[in-house]
């Protein structure tokens, strides 16, 4: 194989090709944490699909000369380049490898839905971030299907915001983008969320903050509901917070299993919480873990399904944690003693 | 809450607080000094009073003045002339109805506070290093004070002195000997409360330092970690317990414990053990472990009302009955002091882990000096107001009888509604008529007032004081204000709140996990045998005499306290949930009533 592998294979260090996400998946696997199976598509797929199409150069021609203040003009080329792309087939050679490696992912299931998840190079996650490169699609079919979502994430580098970005960044619109590409299998999710391993509020390393609403993670990553709160002690597992919210809508796979779609909440579940004790404390359990293994603060996705298994779905960095008061470090406790008696 | 609350008086103003009906005159029972007089107002007017309410519950009686005069005394100089902590003097006080108000004296200049922290630094230096020797003495000191109060005679007056009066070099008059007595009883009193105060200001400071750096870098961490951190595991506030739970299990090993039923007076359970071996050899035990456990205190308030358990043995005999029920039913009765110390080793370890290695250092250090200041903090409690103060009330107890025995007081129990200035005069007529032989007065003068005082304190304590009294401050800075009381601003923002009523009360979450229940509300000990099997004791503070009623309630709030407060300390124990400080639970919750108490959140809800 020489533009996909699998994710367990993947390290750290392959997030130059693969990105972030798929690095960091098969970090998160290496360390033995619950990640579904799935692979990754290399940034050399990306390339491939450019040149063998002679996408390369429409998509040169549609950017020279824009600067970042012709908006117009880059809206025009997004709309021009994603066109050319949509109608350019998946290179063979790449095309052959998806549909080896999705073979690979479901025994037992022929055809097992999963996500196509784009996965942003090193440097460019900030970016992608950004950018709003975050295209997810979800409940997706068969090798051909997931061929059209890998690209569409492609697609999604030549989006207005990120090529005004690249403009802006002084590279010219023309500047050269990569990445890559995360293909997971679905999990069928009952509830689901993000925690950070820590409270991206105070900046409390010994909390697990975890937010949790019904159905896929979509309505609460895309802000579309407010989701039950919960703080949780890392060191005993009491929950320190929590708050309720009425969950008025769900995400859950169209019928066919074949895309997502957003339905009510039931009455009685809306205001219920969506996370018992127990579920809590297996979050708590695999947040640490996952701190842990990284060795820094971590943002996660989380799904729990329908038989109660937990999964993560993906692992990033916290990058904005609250700046706290410059406080100098202490010298001492006996000079913290004499502060706090006001003669420091 | 307007913008300008803070300049304006959000608490009534200590001069525009009525006097209950019937209660007219009642500043004639405390000193001048002690009123909210006119030609103070323009000062006293614009300051922050709260009222004392763990230390005063109820309207103080005149004698007790010395119980606030000698401590306020004892650490003012400690903390303003001694350690010259650099913000803060001493804490003044004022009665309103009978109740005790305080209020720190702030240092603003800076070039004093520069001047006072030159001071601190050398001489709390000097404690902090030198503790564990130090406190060494101290125990020491206090130990040889109490024999000395033990040994302390108070003499009668005879029809005629012995013959060693008349035939001995080295003798004094009776008239001589009980003014001198007299004399050393007040004296003792004061240096019980020099010492009582000598290091528990930089205890105290420790332990908040380490609070606050804990705060600093772990901003959610729940209050009772800290605390559980640092509290000692081999307290000795909690031996007199322990030890009533080891004479239950005794009695059950040496099958005594048929003795013990639920509603029989201690000579009913001590009569029968008394007809068996096994039973008399149980009351043996029991004496021996009475010096000095039994010198618990029935409460926390510095007033004459709390007896001893030697005093009061039905408290510790409940208690003995609780236990040995519990150990017929299967229940583990032994306080696990190895789990308590695994986790408390284990939080230590686990938050220091998540430090920054720069703060990790300080952070532990901190906490070691945390540990070895807490034992004071902790025990001076038993040694102070506890062993000594229950047996120094006795003391003034047995002038007390004297008076009566002369027709002073009609009874030896009301030289408490005299104050200890009164009392001297009194003896003064006494011995001064029991030496001409004329004819005293006293028996005419004192007890109409003695009456009069008695009406009014019964009356006083059916007003319910406000939690605070003057000007909303607009920080609470004074450290021993904080530390001592919990008093905070965010507390008295929430009192100033809370002066419009509602259904929340709001106070310090002591102890995790939600509970509903009928309230029962308790304000003085002498309440606690009303308390029911699943109520929700309701109260001003507890103390470690309360013990055998966390056994019955579902949780508990009170009026007054900390997150390190007894009541805290005790619920985090039992795994009850507490809410404490509230400030007004007592005055706004009622017996009977449902409540919600949220221990995790700080919230007591009134659900009807």
């Amino acid at each position: 194989m020489i533009h996909t592998q699998r994710l367990d294979e993947l390290r750290g260090a392959d997030d130059a090709r693969y990105g972030g996400k798929s690095a960091s998946l098969g970090e998160l696997l290496r360390a033995g944490i619950p990640v579904p199976p799935g692979f990754g598509l290399s940034a050399t797929a990306f390339e491939e699909f450019l040149t063998e199409s002679g996408l390369a150069h429409r998509v040169a021609a549609a950017l020279r000369g824009l600067g970042p203040g012709d908006v117009e003009g880059l809206a025009r080329a997004s709309h021009v380049i994603a066109e050319a792309m949509r109608s350019a087939p998946v290179p063979g050679a790449v095309r052959a490898e998806v549909a080896e490696q999705y073979a690979l992912l479901g025994p037992g299931d022929d055809s097992p839905a999963v996500a196509v998840r784009s996965s942003a190079l090193g440097e460019d996650s900030a970016e992608a971030t950004f950018a709003g490169q975050q295209d997810t699609y979800l409940w997706v079919q068969g090798a051909d299907d997931i061929c059209s979502a890998v690209r569409d994430c492609w697609a999604s580098l030549y989006n207005t915001e990120a090529i005004t970005y690249r403009a802006r960044l002084g590279g010219g619109a023309a500047a050269h983008p990569a990445m890559g590409v995360t293909v997971q299998v679905m999990v069928d999710a009952a509830v689901s969320g993000v925690m950070f391993t820590c409270n991206p509020v105070t900046g409390d390393p010994s909390m697990v903050a975890v937010n949790a609403s019904w159905g896929l993670g979509l309505a609460v990553v895309g802000g579309e509901v407010t989701p039950d709160d919960y703080l949780v002690s890392k060191v005993t597992g009491e929950i320190v917070r929590e708050h309720i919210h009425d969950k008025e809508i769900q995400y859950v796979p169209a019928p066919g299993r074949r895309g997502t779609v957003q339905v009510p909440v039931d009455a009685g579940r809306r205001t219920a919480p969506c996370l018992g004790s127990q579920q809590l404390a297996a979050l708590v359990e695999l947040s640490r873990r996952v701190e842990r293994h990284f060795g820094s603060h971590q943002d996660v996705e989380w799904a729990i399904d329908h038989t109660g298994e937990l999964y993560v779905l993906q692992s990033r960095p916290v990058t904005a944690l609250p700046k706290r008061e410059a406080k100098t470090a202490p010298t001492s406790a006996m000079a913290l003693v004499m502060q706090k008696f006001g003669a420091g | 809450m307007s913008s300008t609350a803070t300049q304006t008086g959000s608490f009534p103003s200590p001069y525009e607080v009525p006097t209950p009906e019937g209660c007219e005159g009642w500043e004639e029972m405390y000193p001048y000094y002690a009123l909210f007089d006119e030609r103070r107002r323009e000062s006293d007017e614009k300051r922050f009073w709260f009222w004392n309410s763990m230390h005063f519950p109820t309207p103080h009686p005149a004698f007790d003045v010395i119980c606030i005069d000698s401590p306020y005394q004892a650490v003012g100089s400690w903390q303003n002339r001694v350690f010259a902590v650099p913000p803060a003097m001493g804490i003044d006080y004022r009665v309103v109805n009978g109740y005790i108000y305080i209020s720190g004296n702030p240092v603003t200049d800076p070039e004093k506070i520069a001047e006072r922290a030159g001071y601190f630094q050398r001489r709390a230096g000097y404690y902090y290093e030198n503790w564990s020797e130090l406190y060494g003495k101290w125990k020491t000191k206090m130990e040889a004070l109490i024999a000395e109060l033990n040994a302390l005679v108070v003499p009668g007056l005879p029809e005629y002195e012995p013959d060693e009066v008349a035939f001995s070099e080295d003798r004094n008059t009776a008239f001589y000997e009980v003014l001198d007595a007299y004399g050393r009883v007040l004296r003792l009193g004061d240096l019980m409360w020099q010492h009582h105060f000598e290091f528990l200001l930089l205890g105290y400071g420790a332990y908040a330092t380490f609070a606050e750096l804990c705060k600093n870098n772990l901003p959610d961490i729940p209050d009772q970690h800290i605390a559980q951190m640092v509290a000692g595991i081999d307290v000795l506030l909690f031996r007199p317990d322990a030890e009533l739970r080891r004479l239950a299990r005794l009695a059950l090993d040496t099958g005594v414990d048929g003795a013990f039923v639920q509603g029989r007076t201690p000579a009913e359970i001590e009569a029968e053990l008394s007809q068996t071996d096994a039973g008399r050899a149980w009351l043996a035990e029991l004496e021996k472990v009475k010096d000095p456990w039994f010198n618990m205190a029935t409460g926390d308030g510095l007033t004459h009302y709390y007896r001893s358990w030697l005093d009061d043995p039905s408290i510790p005999y409940a208690s003995i009955v609780g236990h040995v029920a519990a150990l017929r039913a299967g229940e583990q009765v032994v306080r696990p002091t190895e789990e308590i110390e695994r986790e408390r080793d284990r939080l230590a370890q686990e938050y220091g882990a998540l430090l920054a290695d720069e703060v990790r250092g300080p952070w532990q250090d901190l906490l070691a000096l945390s540990r070895t200041v807490f034992p004071y903090v902790e025990e001076h409690k038993f040694y102070c107001d506890y062993w000594f103060l229950t047996r120094w009330w006795n003391k003034v107890r047995e002038f007390g009888a004297l008076l009566a025995g002369h027709g002073f007081l009609e009874d030896g129990e009301d030289i408490f509604h005299l104050s200890r200035h009164e009392v001297s005069t009194a003896l003064d007529e006494l011995v001064l008529t029991w030496a001409t032989g004329g004819l005293p007065l006293g028996p005419k003068h004192w007890p109409p007032i003695v009456a009069r005082r008695k009406e009014l304190l019964e009356r006083l304590s059916e007003w319910t004081p406000p939690p605070a009294l003057g000007v909303e401050p607009e920080e609470v800075t004074d450290p021993m204000t904080i530390m001592l009381w919990g008093v905070t601003t965010e507390r008295v923002r929430e009192w100033a709140r809370q002066q419009d009523g509602g259904s929340e009360l709001s106070g310090a979450a002591a102890s995790p996990g939600t509970i509903e229940g009928l309230a029962r509300v308790v304000r003085t000990v002498s309440e606690i045998a009303d308390v029911r099997d699943g109520e929700i004791l309701v109260c001003g503070s507890t103390s470690p005499a309360w013990a055998p009623i966390f056994t019955k309630i579902k949780g508990t709030v009170t009026d007054v306290g900390g997150v390190m407060s007894h009541a805290a300390i005790v619920c985090r124990e039992y795994g009850l949930p507490a809410v404490v400080g509230t400030g007004r639970a007592t005055a706004q919750i009622r017996t009977g009533q449902m409540i919600r108490v949220d221990g995790s959140a700080g919230v007591v809800t009134l659900l009807e």
